[in-house]
């Protein structure tokens, strides 16, 4: 994407921002209401990464929801809106602690240098040979079979199972980025990981989830 | 993410951890120019790079979580209290 076209897009959506704001500020429930919905998939997200229940994760965001209220009047738009809530969220998220947060802080949780390859390496011609590291059979042609099949109802409910079945971090990111439609900032910003991380996490996500699609269009 | 063995050539198995980087345009330009010679060569890379688009396309269409009826009513109470202060 060309720069010029991204400040564009930032200049339109901060002037959406800033009415929404006036908006908020002078009590108009219906702009509330959109807020909430429109965040609602992304702050879900965030929250499960660091509770353990998706019951206490709802909690959390409804509390974060009251943090935001307390802070409105203060908010200065130093950081876009959506940062700003879900950093409150983060923090309702942490301070929650106790029984029902997660042992392990996600920064922990960060890739380390062990590689999970994104293709089963018996795929691909082994190092030695000839050839070595090319395919041994190629993948499945998507391109031909018709698009009704191939995003349809059946194979969005196993994208969908495929990412439940992900590690907490994989799972978040791959939330924010793809079903709730976040950019890699608000993703680094939110979870505090660097845009290297934000990137193996999403990768490794990504490829779970076609494998697990490969499995189903293959049968 | 993946070490390149060779400065002039990427394999398949490369191609298949440098997908994401290349979508997300996070690699060096030599490394993009790499990966897009492969995949004009390599059909099985083509349909991967493919099937790893329409990845992000099924994910996309996954309906993103209502916000549960109990939650709207409290937090819309919560922002009248609000309001009023």
């Amino acid at each position: 994407m060309a720069p010029v076209q991204e400040d564009h897009q930032s200049i339109a959506a901060a002037a959406e921002e800033a009415e929404l704001l006036v908006r908020l500020r002078a009590g108009d429930e219906r702009a509330f209401e959109s807020l909430v919905e429109a965040y609602h998939g992304t702050m879900l997200a965030v929250a499960r990464n660091y509770v353990k229940t998706r019951d206490v994760a709802e909690e959390v965001v409804q509390e974060a929801w009251l943090g935001v209220l307390k802070g409105l009047d203060r908010f200065e738009g130093r950081s876009s809106l959506k940062t700003w809530v879900l950093k409150i969220l983060v923090n309702t998220a942490l301070t929650r602690g106790g029984r029902e947060a997660r042992s392990v802080p996600f920064s922990s949780l960060a890739p380390a240098g062990e590689d999970e390859p994104a293709v089963e390496p018996e795929r691909f011609r082994p190092p030695g040979e000839a050839f070595a590291g090319h395919w041994n059979g190629y993948p499945g042609d998507w391109s031909s079979r018709p698009e009704e099949g191939l995003l349809g109802r059946e194979t969005i409910d196993v994208a969908k199972a495929a990412i439940e079945t992900l590690p907490d971090a994989q799972r978040t990111v791959i939330a924010m980025r793809d079903v709730a439609g976040c950019s890699a900032e608000e993703v680094c910003d939110t979870l505090d990981v660097s845009e290297g991380n934000q990137r193996v996490l999403l990768h490794r996500a990504r490829s779970h989830v076609r494998a697990a699609l490969e499995r189903h269009l293959d049968d | 993410m993946t070490e390149l063995h060779s400065h002039d050539h990427v394999t398949c198995q490369e191609v298949v951890e440098l997908v994401t980087d290349y979508f997300e345009g996070a690699l060096p330009a030599d490394q993009a120019d790499l990966f897009e010679q492969h995949i004009n060569f390599c059909e099985g890379c083509d349909w991967y790079v493919d099937e790893m688009r329409t990845t992000v396309a099924a994910v996309g269409r996954v309906k993103e979580e209502d916000v549960p009826d109990e939650m709207r009513e409290r937090l819309l109470t919560a922002f009248r209290d609000w309001k009023r202060k």
